[in-house]
């Protein structure tokens, strides 16, 4: 169901409603699928893993299960700040595994019509991969990016972690 | 052959599972059967075996398992009344067909039901059905006038004809000669040619070994003991009763005063009839997952039977400590190594009969497989009484394979050649055999042994035989670990490969290309700063004295330099996830008292991160 967050022409007919998680990383405001998200927690101690791409943070331990981090700036090449208050791990569920994203903030869950996500802009420049783009949600007074986490990973990068 | 109901599926799998035990039984049974003929005990057991396969094989209606456990049947029940005598050319037989039943219940069990090929098999059994099989049973009752006839066509085992008449007993042991040529006399009704007769019934087991034997062992349910799943209960039943006191010294502590006085001794009792319920836990539910290792090392008697036939050697195997415990992880990983060093000592190891009796020794070889504990590890050990390993054939091997120099090879110790055993590719063999020489064997044992975070030694003295052998911890899933500090970051790194620890000052390292080494009594150890290895940041004062913990990987050693010793300490083992799963040098993950992860290092992968 997570691939079709983005609305074929021709199925507009069915209009579904979608939850969303909405986070902030650098000013600007994301969302995620709330079925994706199994868990938003404070920053823990984060054990440091050794020889990983530095966007992993390393690995924390969620009640007796060791769960890997990424830090959302570093891989999304912004400029990186310091933890405060706000800043916030969310745990996903990546193809059957956990995974935490450390994320400036979130701020809460949404509802909006699929017939309101628009396809990405052709031309994102900067460090987010295309590929993890679902879409955009354009209102009133917001500009949503919907993320698709699970193709945030290249298939080089995947092979850099499974197969080094 | 009717297709399996659905609701049939209940009865298939108990009779699965039933079968596959009894098979796994018999295959031993019988080899033993054939040393000691006379056990009636055996005999019946073998052939309950075999009637219980058949009678629940017909009544599930598998109509070619009927037929081949049928005549099977019915050639051990001749064996039973005494109208039979044992001897290796029946046993060839009922081994083949006991390979047949595996290979059909295989198919079964892939619900792949397949026409195989039986009638072979059959025939073979069927001389032995005739009312006159007298002709067998002559020729192991007064074998003397047989051997005779047939020892001049058997022209390249002199043995045969110069040894001195062999009595029914002597049939049994003297494998390698005499088979060959009882078989030729005895079974030549379904071939004519004679020759092909003994090739025939020594050649077709091997396939099956390999896939019917393995695919049959099914390894996702267990059998549990009822007491230890009973004392489970009690365990967990005083875990619960812990916890809620736990609850109520919390309560307590939050609605009275903290400066309760009896508090810290109240915790105190807690926490430590928690830490006795928890391991008590721990080791029953460990005991669960452990398996004797006669599972794995119940099919090598068979195996080691038809090596000796086929490379005409004469080998008594002897095991040790079959009942040996260990975790069903370990117990899953060890066969291939075990089957390759079997081969190895088979192959390279024990000489032919001839050959052995020019050296003085006995006639026939003997190969001791044991397993035994020894604290926290299973030792395995397979020796053999054979020419032990020639370092200067190893040696000169190598440097033939461009392996190592002329040089280097003068500078070895013996330890350092026995390494050489390890390379990939490596064999002193010329000529590839079915059985060994394409250099992979020992790789495959190095392998499996590092990835199960165990140790090879081998210990071998030239014409007297070799031993090799293998440490192994008992289990995968909790270990003994040593914990270090590195800078400030807590490392941990199984006991089970830590040789030992020392402190030393830094400038007695030494500088060897780059590579820095410590003199540790006679060896030279190559160090490893893990401080550079894993990148981590300075922090506080260069301080001259450091840690050296020595680790063992299979055959290797080397020095991990660590900041502090923390302390030994017992772990579980978190796997880091699918994404992180193969960061060099790390093996997983484990979460300390205090709720942090700390790394486990894989001292096995760390050595080859620095080489």
């Amino acid at each position: 169901m997570q691939n079709s967050l983005v609305p074929v022409k021709t199925d507009n007919t069915h209009d579904e409603l979608i939850q969303l998680v909405s986070f902030n990383l650098d000013q600007e405001e994301y969302g995620v699928d709330v079925l994706k998200v199994r868990e938003i927690i404070r920053m823990p101690i984060v054990t440091r893993v050794p020889n990983t791409p530095h966007y992993v943070e390393g690995v924390i331990n969620l009640r007796g299960k060791v769960v890997p981090i990424i830090c959302m700036r570093k891989k999304f090449g912004l400029i990186e700040s310091e933890n405060d208050k706000q800043t916030r791990i969310m745990v996903m569920d990546m193809e059957g595994e956990l995974m935490g994203f450390i994320v400036d903030a979130v701020s809460e869950v949404i509802r909006i019509s699929s017939s309101e996500i628009q396809p990405s802009p052709a031309m994102v420049a900067g460090g987010i991969d295309q590929e993890c783009i679902a879409g955009v949600i354009n209102q009133a007074e917001r500009l949503l990016v919907l993320l698709n986490l699970e193709k945030m990973f290249s298939r080089d990068e995947k092979n850099l972690f499974t197969g080094m | 052959m009717p297709p399996i109901d659905s609701e049939d599926q209940e009865l298939l799998d108990g009779f699965l599972a039933e079968t596959t035990e009894l098979l796994e039984k018999l295959d031993d049974d019988l080899i033993a059967l054939e040393k000691a003929s006379d056990d009636t005990e055996l005999m019946n057991r073998i052939f309950r075996s075999i009637h219980t396969i058949k009678g629940a094989s017909s009544f599930l209606g598998f109509d070619l398992l009927v037929k081949v456990a049928h005549k099977t049947e019915d050639v051990l029940n001749r064996l039973r009344k005494g109208e039979l005598v044992v001897n290796p050319e029946i046993m060839d037989v009922i081994l083949e067909a006991t390979d047949l039943v595996k290979l059909l219940v295989s198919d079964i069990k892939a619900g792949d039901i397949q026409e195989r090929e039986t009638e072979g098999t059959i025939n073979k059994l069927l001389p032995y059905l005739l009312d006159n099989a007298g002709v067998s049973q002559q020729a192991a009752m007064t074998p003397q006038p047989l051997i005779q006839q047939v020892a001049p066509v058997e022209s390249e085992i002199p043995a045969a004809s110069d040894s001195p008449p062999p009595s029914p007993e002597a049939t049994v042991t003297a494998e390698s000669a005499v088979p060959q040529a009882t078989d030729a006399i005895v079974v030549p009704s379904p071939k004519p040619s004679s020759d092909l007769v003994p090739k025939k019934s020594s050649a077709p087991p091997k396939p099956v070994e390999g896939k019917g034997g393995d695919d049959l062992s099914d390894n996702s349910t267990v059998r549990v003991d009822v007491k230890r799943l009973d004392d489970l209960m009690n365990q967990v039943g005083e875990l619960v009763l812990e916890r809620n006191r736990m609850i109520q010294i919390n309560q307590d502590l939050q609605q009275s005063d903290i400066n309760r006085p009896d508090f810290n001794e109240e915790f105190g009792k807690l926490t430590k009839r928690m830490s006795f319920v928890t391991s008590e836990l721990q080791m029953q539910v460990l005991k669960m997952r452990m398996i004797p290792v006669e599972k794995v090392f119940k099919k090598f008697p068979r195996i080691v039977r038809s090596m000796a036939r086929d490379l005409g050697k004469e080998v008594e195997l002897q095991i040790i400590g079959e009942e040996t415990e260990l975790d069903r992880s370990v117990v899953d990983e060890i066969g291939d190594p075990l089957i390759h060093l079997i081969r190895n000592a088979m192959d390279h190891g024990l000489e032919t009969p001839d050959v052995r009796l020019a050296a003085g020794k006995s006639r026939g070889g003997t190969l001791i497989l044991a397993a035994v504990h020894e604290g926290n590890q299973i030792i395995i050990s397979i020796k053999d009484d054979g020419n032990g390993i020639d370092t200067d054939r190893v040696g000169r091997k190598a440097i033939e394979k461009g392996l190592i120099t002329e040089d280097q090879f003068t500078g070895m110790s013996q330890r350092e050649v026995f390494d050489l055993l390890f390379l990939p590719g490596f064999s002193t063999k010329d000529k590839a055999t079915d059985l060994s020489g394409r250099g992979v064997g020992m790789d495959v044992v190095k392998t499996n042994i590092k990835k199960l975070n165990g140790l090879i030694e081998i210990k071998s003295t030239k014409g007297l035989g070799s031993e090799f052998i293998l440490r192994l911890p008992l289990t995968l899933a909790i270990i003994q670990s040593l914990l270090v500090e590195v800078e400030g970051e807590v490392y941990s790194i199984p006991l089970s490969s830590v040789l030992e620890t020392i402190r030393v000052d830094q400038r007695q390292f030494h500088l060897i290309g780059g590579q820095e080494v410590l003199k540790l009594r006679d060896i030279v150890l190559p160090l490893v700063r893990l401080q550079k290895v894993f990148n981590v940041q300075q922090r506080g004062e260069l301080d001259n004295f450091c840690y050296v913990v020595v680790v063992g990987a299979a055959e290797k050693r080397m020095g991990l330099i660590v900041t502090r010793l923390v302390g030994q300490q017992e772990v579980a083992i978190k796997s880091l996830g699918n994404y992180l799963a193969n960061i060099p040098g790390i093996a997983g993950s484990t979460i300390l008292g205090d709720g942090r992860v700390a790394l486990i290092i894989d001292p096995v992968a760390m050595s080859e991160v620095c080489e």
